[in-house]
């Protein structure tokens, strides 16, 4: 199945928007009565967050290496400096919003002019 | 009782939530209509926001369409990229006890991080509902998102431009809340753990095929290193705890 079939998109509209549901009913469903949840369920919940988003970041970076060979694209030096100015901007003024277009806008301006 | 002010104090504290969502929606929609591939992307635009309402979803639904990720992926990556949310719901079970099924089910589709910020700092006036207070924020909140969303895939539809690149939204994106959890320590433990992971997973199985050994993996490590990471927490390098 292609992934800009109708098929396709129906079928990630609807497992996206209920897991996401189910996600944010899930303390309504177990924990309506008064009941805390177990203690290794909270304790996953809260760590489990940075750790994905980590991950993220992680297969972000791994996609550009294995798209934009290295060697040929100075090492990664725009994804490099682009990631440099998005942490070092939301540091700094804390404006995702800022921190992700003026990110983008670098990364843009490099591998359209500088970095192919 | 007066409803007219509670729904003005709803729509004053939505303000920022305008800002914030109409913008980011919009780079997420642009994404959708210029990288997706897909034949109306204002249509999927708007009911992929409106059914999900997730931020960092909706970029990363992007890079699904493209490479037709299989559906049991997917769900499993929704799980790690939303899992906060089923933690949102503990501090508000107690209000939303004994609603109306129907508006109970709008309190919970509609629970984002900012609509549950919102709700929980619960600035409404004195005497006033409190649920008519959370469901037009809710409702407010959700239709900034859609506008935001739409109207980037309308834009991007519009408007072609050398996009070359613009798909480094996502990546920002991931950075910056990244950033924003590592402000606090006990986080940056635990990101530690899923860089680790991730690293190893995508040298062994490569971009395409790290991310579900990568889940595996990580979640593993959470559960069996629970005690030892609990000390970590505190760590600070070369300082005492």
């Amino acid at each position: 199945m292609s992934g800009t079939s109708t098929e396709y998109l129906l079928l990630l509209t609807a497992v996206t928007a209920v897991v996401t549901f189910l996600l944010r009913a899930l303390p309504f469903l177990f924990f309506g009565t008064g009941r805390r949840p177990p203690a290794l369920v909270l304790s996953i919940g809260k760590v489990l967050s940075p750790a994905a988003i980590a991950m993220l970041v992680v297969y972000c970076f791994a996609c550009y290496v294995r798209d934009r060979a290295p060697a040929d694209h100075l090492f990664g030096l725009a994804e490099i400096a682009a990631a440099v100015v998005v942490v070092a901007l939301q540091l700094w003024k804390r404006n995702p919003l800022l921190s992700i277009l003026a990110g983008t806008a670098v990364y843009m301006t490099l591998v359209q002019t500088v970095i192919p | 009782m007066n409803r007219k002010p509670v729904l003005k104090q709803a729509f004053v504290s939505s303000l920022p939530v305008l800002m914030g969502y109409t913008t980011m929606g919009f780079a997420a929609g642009v994404l959708l209509a210029t990288n997706s591939g897909v034949e109306h992307p204002a249509l999927w635009a708007f009911l992929t926001s409106a059914t999900s309402i997730s931020g960092a979803l909706q970029f990363m639904l992007v890079d699904w369409i493209q490479k037709a990720q299989p559906m049991l992926e997917v769900a499993l990556l929704t799980v790690c990229l939303n899992i906060r949310y089923s933690m949102y719901g503990l501090s508000l079970v107690e209000r939303f006890r004994g609603l109306p099924i129907a508006k109970k089910l709008y309190l919970i589709w509609s629970l984002t991080d900012e609509t549950y910020a919102l709700e929980v700092e619960n600035k409404v006036p004195p005497g006033g509902d409190s649920i008519l207070y959370c469901l037009t924020l809710a409702a407010l909140n959700h239709c900034y998102w859609i506008i935001g969303v739409v109207s980037g895939a309308l834009a991007g539809t519009a408007l072609p431009f050398p996009n070359k690149g613009i798909d480094f939204a996502m990546t920002a994106l991931f950075l910056v809340i990244l950033t924003d959890q590592c402000r606090e320590c006990r986080n940056r433990v635990y990101a530690a753990v899923g860089l680790l992971a991730s690293v190893v997973c995508a040298l062994v199985f490569g971009a395409g095929r790290m991310l579900i050994p990568s889940i595996i993996l990580m979640l593993s490590a959470l559960i069996v290193f629970r005690k030892p990471l609990e000390k970590l927490e505190s760590w600070r390098p070369g300082g005492r705890s």
